[in-house]
């Protein structure tokens, strides 16, 4: 904002503290999930004209949901999983051990750091058996997912 | 091998050369996983008495599997799966958004790696995990195409 033409005419220290302060407001109502009212009367008590509340409560009320999905990703929390990638293979043989005939599966999960945005994937390798009991597994809490969701 | 030297009164360089030689023998043979008959071929070539070469043989036969099972363990291998734990947690708030309900399944990935065992903490959110058991499912699948099981069935 400091570089926008039309508000050169402005001392810059002065816009720095609206725009602070906008933001602050901004945030606060976000987080506190405040509704039209609350923000109004919250204004009218700093003393700005109805004009300019209505036209504040227009723009946030547009922007509402978009800030409270970005003040929802905000935080901390175990390591998200995005994807998984499989791979099956019949293993042949190797240097120790000839005649192996054994298939296996590698599994990658893909997951996504939530502060960094990085990716530090986790890969395993299993049998046949191991994967249904892991695919049992997922399935279980998926049941319980559904079940939580009707209650 | 000392105690050997004594019973037997043998020298201890031969005692050990023999219990390598026999080493050899038994891992060479598990790990090829050679037939009887090709095992008595091989050891024929060594002149020992019939007797022996019968409890050569008997030798191997009884100690393949565990001595292939322990062979297989030495293979480059990845961290395999050991089992998973799960929960499900619902988020009602946090220090930037008040009043929420996020819904997510919190796991406790157990993995081997060589003795090692280590434990991941991941968590998705019921849409993926939908998607990884669709996934994991479609690979389970895999193995009982027509394709695989030509290719297991030929390669014995």
């Amino acid at each position: 904002i400091l570089d926008d033409p039309d508000l050169k005419d402005i001392d810059p220290l002065v816009l720095k503290h609206c725009h602070a302060a906008a933001a602050t407001c901004i945030l606060e109502a976000g987080k506190h999930r405040a509704d039209i009212s609350a923000i109004s009367t919250c204004l009218e008590d700093c003393k700005l004209d109805k004009e300019r509340i209505e036209q504040f409560c227009t723009e946030y009320q547009k922007n509402k949901d978009a800030l409270e999905i970005l003040l929802g990703s905000i935080g901390r929390s175990p390591l998200h999983i995005t994807d998984v990638s499989w791979r099956l293979e019949y293993q042949i043989k190797n240097n120790q051990l000839h005649k192996t005939y054994q298939p296996s599966y590698l599994v990658t999960l893909n997951v996504e750091k939530s502060d960094s945005g990085s990716h530090t994937d986790v890969s395993f390798s299993c049998t046949m058996e191991q994967l249904q009991d892991l695919v049992g597994k997922l399935k279980d809490a998926a049941k319980s997912l559904e079940r939580a969701t009707q209650m | 091998c000392a105690l050997f030297k004594g019973k037997l009164n043998i020298d201890v360089d031969t005692i050990q050369h023999g219990v390598e030689g026999l080493m050899y023998l038994l891992t060479e043979s598990s790990k090829l996983m050679i037939s009887e008959i090709d095992f008595q071929d091989s050891i024929h070539a060594l002149g020992f008495s019939e007797e022996l070469n019968k409890s050569l043989l008997q030798l191997y036969l009884d100690n393949r599997k565990e001595i292939r099972s322990i062979l297989g363990e030495l293979s480059p291998r990845l961290p395999s799966y050991h089992s998973l734990e799960w929960r499900l947690d619902v988020q009602l708030a946090s220090r930037s958004l008040r009043q929420q309900i996020k819904p997510a399944v919190t796991m406790k990935l157990h993995l081997n790696q060589n003795e090692d065992h280590t434990a991941r903490v991941l968590q998705t959110d019921p849409a993926t995990l939908l998607h990884l058991i669709q996934q994991l499912e479609q690979a389970l699948g895999e193995m009982k195409t027509n394709h695989c099981r030509r290719i297991v069935r030929n390669m014995k």
